[in-house]
This record gives structure tokens, sequence and C-alpha cells, in this order.
């Protein structure tokens, strides 16, 4: 099964030659050149990854993030020309599960996209607890008591993750390499904020975490299960 | 305890002295500096010197006409008595001795109530014993009589009908010796002869009345120049006051805080002055202003243009890239035309990178992200990663790190990146000959030097080494991908950090840069742990680092 990619970018040209490359590697592609249109878009496409500009006409690629986010977990991954610190905190936060600094080679894009799309390769049946939380990992089902926890697949990997392994200390970089599929020194905050994002939807304080906690200086582990 | 208190006396004393040792000095300096105490000074000595002179003068002319005033009624006082007495003696019978002494006595004691003094004294002129004239009377107590000079005397002697007077010295009641004025006259007693009469009056009132009138004009001598000091001061205050004003203003202005006035009061002169610094720091501020918002605009512009460049390029490269992928199934110029594409779309990237990053520290947006660094470890990354590039080159690149292990708070992505650029110039202009980098490290400060034994670089090229685009030798054939960025990004990262990046080159001995960090932020290191100019560092001995004979190498290059 082929799978289905909107490209959200007004420079045609780019969005034309994305769609070249990612057809190479056999993805279905689709556009979308008009911010405004984006969320209809996606309503209409259902794709299983959204490529991002954060600078749109219409509306901002920030904007159409969160809105996305407020119906579904679907892997975003940002195309950014800036990397000063504003603008990619601002995509992060707003729900992107990762970013993509152009000008990118195709095989960086190829594989962000993969990462992203890959299913999470743990054992089917598995249940895992963390903290009050029982963990469904055939599921993808993330529950407290009764009551399930909606996460995106990126948070829901990172969770996991941290569960499958609670007396490991995970430092930001390993956490990199394990959920986002870097192989090299990346950007740290992309931990920091997911992590954040994660702690807001699981904890019940997310000022005082007991899920996800920080090891100062080193990294995350998994809290004690209950 | 005591004995640790002990010293602090003495120390605190001696510190003392120390510092009134230092007084002239500080006085001179203050002399020198301060406006307001060199014009108190002056104004104080010379209203000092005036007010002197002024009292000294009233002093003597109060003392004199005291004088005067006591002497003249002293006189006639004197007169007046000496004729009552006279008249006394005129009047008596004459007769013996007895009766003479007698009426003489009596004169005498009449002479002490009718003058105003008690001190009075006779003398015969004739001094050969007569049994009729009784020879000398002195009334009052002390030793007035003994003071009267022969000159006084003789004076008397000689005239008889006039009075004569000096200056004597008498002692009151309280043994306190006070000023004194006796008078003199001859005084005719009936048939026994001439005698001279002296009375002495004392002047300790008039004395008393001086003192007071002294000691009056000290004290408002004194309190004039109180006075003086103190309006000097105010007024001095009014106007430097004002000048210290413009003196720090402008010294704040010159350091850059561009909105500060002076506050301007009246129409004076210093109002005046205050009106055209204001005027002109409106002036300047202004001008700056303008300057910067226009050097902003373009730096944005640079910002902007880079940015607006990328996504044309993004999909420049994936078309690159695309094609570079599928050259195999070109005919052969279209294949090598696909991998200049492909080369060159990747230079072009790395050059609108470097033009960013410029623009980034124009536009002073840059932020360190700090963490603790081994800059021995960093090296040694840096030397690895850059093994195959050397080789490449030939040459052997080799780390001596005697120090610098321990971490230190820096960006370590933009240190590699110094560290990077500066190995890969040295394999550049290495001439395949060794390369050493140096760490280590002091109290202060880490460094790393990176040294090749290349052909080195004229001193006026070592200035213009970190100016942006500008390259050693144009006409060399370039065979790392450089942009001419490199240096002017590696000098803006250790300026970041509070760091200097120092280059010492010599032709034919190659060249030698050093990066030198602070240990802690902020505090700029005066010297570095390594030397900029090479010392003996025993790789002559291998024979490879021989220095490279300019000469013969430049004709070389001519001939070809």
């Amino acid at each position: 099964m082929t799978s289905r990619i909107l490209v959200v970018d007004d420079d045609t040209a780019l969005a034309e030659m994305i769609g070249i490359v990612l057809d190479t590697e056999g993805f279905e592609t689709v556009f979308c050149a008009d911010g405004a249109q984006a969320v209809d878009a996606f309503r209409a496409e259902r794709p299983d990854l959204v490529l991002l500009d954060l600078m749109l006409p219409g509306m901002d690629g920030i904007e159409i993030c969160t809105r996305l986010r407020a119906e579904s977990g679907v892997p975003i991954i940002m195309l950014t020309a800036r990397t000063d610190t504003a603008d990619v905190v601002a995509g992060l936060e707003s729900g992107a599960d990762d970013y993509i600094v152009k000008p990118f080679n195709p095989k960086e894009l190829v594989a962000r996209i993969r990462t992203r799309l890959r299913p999470a390769a743990t054992d089917a049946g598995e249940s895992l607890r963390i903290g009050d939380l029982t963990v469904d990992v055939a599921a993808h089902e993330v529950r407290r008591g009764s009551t399930p926890i909606p996460l995106t697949p990126l948070e829901f990997e990172l969770l996991v993750a941290l569960a499958s392994k609670p007396q490991q200390v995970f430092s930001r970089e390993m956490l990199l390499e394990q959920v986002w599929g870097y192989h090299y020194k990346a950007d740290t905050r992309l931990v920091n904020v997911h992590v954040q994002r994660l702690r807001a939807k699981v904890e019940l304080d997310p000022d005082n975490p007991k899920i996800v906690t920080t090891v100062r200086g080193v990294g995350y582990r998994a809290g004690a299960a209950s | 305890m005591s004995a640790a208190t002990a010293p602090r006396p003495a120390v605190r004393l001696r510190r003392e002295l120390r510092a009134w040792r230092t007084w002239p000095s500080r006085v001179l300096g203050s002399w020198q500096r301060s406006l307001r105490f060199r014009t108190l000074v002056l104004t104080i000595a010379l209203s000092t010197l005036a007010i002197l002179v002024a009292c000294v003068w009233m002093a003597l002319a109060i003392q004199n006409d005291l004088f005067q005033s006591r002497r003249d009624q002293v006189l006639g006082d004197a007169r007046r008595a000496t004729t009552a007495a006279q008249a006394t003696l005129d009047s008596a019978l004459q007769g013996d001795s007895a009766q003479v002494r007698n009426v003489v006595d009596s004169v005498m004691a009449s002479l002490g109530r009718q003058s105003d003094s008690d001190l009075v004294a006779m003398f015969r002129v004739d001094q050969t014993p007569s049994a009729t004239a009784p020879q000398d009377f002195v009334l009052g107590g002390g030793n007035w009589d003994g003071q009267i000079t022969d000159a006084l005397r003789d004076k008397v002697r000689s005239d008889a009908d006039v009075q004569w007077w000096q200056s004597i010295a008498l002692t009151d009641a309280s043994g306190r010796v006070v000023p004194g004025i006796a008078v003199g006259q001859q005084l005719n007693v009936a048939g026994v002869g001439a005698y001279e009469l002296y009375i002495a009056y004392d002047l300790a009132a008039a004395d008393q009345t001086l003192g007071f009138v002294q000691g009056t004009l000290w004290v408002v001598g004194l309190a004039l120049i109180a006075i003086i000091a103190g309006i000097s001061w105010f007024v001095l205050r009014s106007v430097t006051v004002p000048i210290g004003e413009a003196a720090h203003t402008s010294a704040e202005l010159a350091a850059g805080r561009l909105d500060v006035r002076l506050d301007v009061h009246g129409e004076d002169e210093i109002a005046t002055l205050g009106r055209s610094f204001n005027a002109m720091a409106d002036s300047i501020q202004a001008q700056i202003k303008e300057l910067a918002e226009l050097s902003l605009v373009q730096q944005r512009f640079v910002s902007d243009v880079s940015h607006e460049l990328r996504t044309p390029l993004t999909t420049i490269r994936l078309a690159a890239d695309v094609l570079n992928d599928h050259r195999e199934a070109f005919d052969p110029v279209s294949t090598r035309a696909a991998e200049l594409l492909h080369a060159q779309v990747q230079r072009f990237e790395t050059l609108l990178t470097d033009l960013l990053e410029i623009s980034r520290y124009d536009a002073g947006s840059v932020q360190l992200e700090l963490e603790p660094t081994s800059l021995a470890h960093l090296a040694e990354d840096v030397v690895a990663q850059m093994h195959q590039l050397a080789e490449q080159h030939g040459s052997d690149v080799r780390l001596v790190a005697p120090g610098g292990y321990s971490p230190v708070e820096m960006d370590p992505r933009r240190v590699r990146r110094i560290v990077r650029n500066l190995l890969g110039n040295a394999i550049e202009h290495g001439e395949g000959r060794p390369i050493v980098v140096t760490v280590d490290s002091d109290q202060d400060a880490v460094a790393v030097g990176v040294r090749d034994y290349g052909m080195g670089m004229r001193p006026e090229d070592q200035e213009r080494v970190f100016d942006r685009f500008w390259r050693a030798d144009p006409s060399r054939k370039r065979t790392i991908g450089g942009t001419g960025l490199g240096l002017a990004i590696a000098l803006g990262d250790t300026r970041l950090h509070g760091g200097t990046l120092g280059v010492w080159s010599s032709l034919g001995l190659g060249t030698n840069f050093v990066l030198t960090l602070p240990r802690r932020a902020g505090a700029e290191p005066a010297s570095s742990p390594l030397s900029l100019a090479p010392e003996g560092d025993g790789l002559d001995d291998l024979g490879l680092t021989q220095p490279i004979d300019v000469d013969s190498a430049l004709r070389g290059k001519e001939s070809t």
C-alpha cells in the first residue's frame, strides 16, 4: 500500500519537484498551494503524512498545524527556510513532529518521511505500564484506568520508547535516534518540545511530572509503574 | 586574640602615615584637576593677604591713636598737678630742713591726689648735699623710678618750664607688667633749689582697650576669610557644577548613551552651553539613528534575500540530485553537465549558508548555545574527521595537546566550525607538509593553534586574512571548496565567545592561527596559553619543515 502525502506549499515548482522525488520513491502525492484550503484538502484526501511549508499565503503554517492537530494525529513535517529559534519552536509547539530546513536533498527528505511513516516496531500483544498508565502497544492505545488518552503516533512512540526500558535514562540524543531516526547530532529542541506536549496530555499535573521525569543534565526516564 | 589584634593599630597608623605622605601629591592632583579647588585656594590666599594687611594697618593706627590721646591726657593732668604743687610750694614759708621736708611731703601727697597717679618721685637737681634741702622723695611702690632714663633727666634738668615724657613698664598690683608713661618737669622749692618731679601713669586701660580691639580685628578678619571662602565656594559651585555636569554628560554621550541631555535653566552662558550641547547631541543621535536604520535595512535585506533564495535553491537542489542520480542514462556531455550542476549547487548552498551566518552577525542576532566542552577532545574529533582530506593533500596532521582537557563553557558547534575551518585552510595551504594542531590551557583561557609549514603570507596579506571574500592568492587553484567567508565567520564566532583569533605568518615558514577562548564568559583573556609566533618545536629536525625558498618557488611558478 502506497502512502499518500499531502504537500502544502505555495511554491508550485518546489511542490512539483518534491512530487517528482516522492513519486520515484513510491509515494503518492497530493498538493495544496493555498494555506486557507489546506485543512479542507486534508479532510478530502486523508493523507498519511503532511509536508507543510511554514510560510504560506492565506494562513500560515503554524496555524494550519494547530488546526490539523486539533482533528488528527497525522505526522506533520514542516519545511522551513529559517532556523531561527522562534520559528522552529513555534512550529514544533503547534504540533509538527519534525522539521526540515531548506535547502534539503532528496535523500534527507525521504529519510524523514520514511521514519515518520514506519510502523511501530514493537511486539504485538505487549502491554506496558508506566506510572498509572497502561500502554497497549498492539492497539496503539494509552489508558488511564478505563479512560483512553489520545496521542499522536510520535507521542505514542516516545512514550513506548521510555516505557519499554523503565530503568534506562534516555539522553535527548538517544531519543532523537530512536524516535526521530536521526543518526547524527540533531536539534534537541525536538525532544524538549515533544516531551512538553506529551506531558500536557498524560500527566495529571504537567508542572510536577510523574510519567516522564527529567533527569537533570542527562535526559528523561519513565516514571515508576504504580 | 590580643596577638591577632595588636598589629592593627600599628598598621592603621602606618597607613595613615603613608596617607600623610601622599597628601602633597593629592593636593597637587586636586590643584591640577579641579578648577574649583584651584580658584578657591587662590581666592582664600589673596583675600587673606588683603585682610591681614588691612587688620595690621588698622591695629597700628588704633594703637597709635589710643596712645596719643592717653599721653595728651596724661601730660595735661601732670601739668595741672605740677602747677598746683608749684603754687603750694611758692606760698609756703621758708624754713629749715624739717619744714621743707614737711612741705614737700604734703605737696607730694597732694600731687598724688590731684593727679590720677599715685606714683610720684622728686629728685633734687643739685646733687650736692644741703642741710636744709631734702634729697629725694619717691611715692608709690615698685622700682618704676629706676626706669627713668638719664636722657629724660638731662632734658628735665636742662629746661625749667618744659614737660618731658618717656614710656616705661609698670608692674600693677597683681604683678602684671603694664605699659606706662613717666612725665617729668622741674619744681622749684623756694630757698632750697630746683627739683625734678616725675609722675608715672599706667596705660593699663588703654592697653586693655587695644587688646580688645586687636582681638576683635583678628576675629573679624578670620570671619571675613571664612565668609569669603564660603561665598566663593557657592559662587564657584554655581559655575563648576554645570561645567562638571556637561563634562559628565559628554563622557556618557561619547560612551554611546545617545539619549543623555543636559538640564537647561535660564538664559546665561551656562544655559547657552547646555542648549548647544543638547543640539549637538540631538544631531549626533539623529545621524547615528539614521545610519543604524540604514544598516538594519541592509542587513534585513541580505537576510531576506538569503531566505528567499532558499526555496528556489531547494527546487534546483532536488532537481540536480535527481539528474545526478540518473546520469548513467545520459550521454557523456549531459552526464558531465549533471555532475557539474550537482557540485555547483552544493557550493552555492554553502555560500548561501555562510552569507546568512554573516548577516546574522551583522544583525547581532546570534546566540551561543553554551555547554561544557573539552577543547582537546573537540580538536581530536576535528583532526580525525579531516584526516582523509589531509591525506589526500599529503599532509600529516599531528595533535599536540598538553592541556585543554577540562571542559570549558563554549558553543561546541561553532568552535568545531572554527577549528575545522583553520585546519581546512592549513591543509589547503600546507604544501603537503606536516600540520601541527596544539591545544593548551592556563588559568584564564584555553587555546588551540593550527600551524602549517606552507608558503605563508606577506604581512599586508595577514591584515586582510579575516576580510570577507578575500583570498590569499587569487591565481591559486582552489582544491577545497571554500566560500571566502570561512575566516570571517571564524572571527565572528570567536568574538561571540569573547575570545581572540590571532594569526602569525611568514613567507616560506608557514602560518599559525591561534584561537583563544576565555574559561569564563565575558573575561577576555589578556594572554593566550599558546604563543602566536613559533618557538622551536622540534619538528624542524624532521627535515620536513625546512623553510621554503620563496624566490625560487615563485620563479618556478612564473615559468610554468
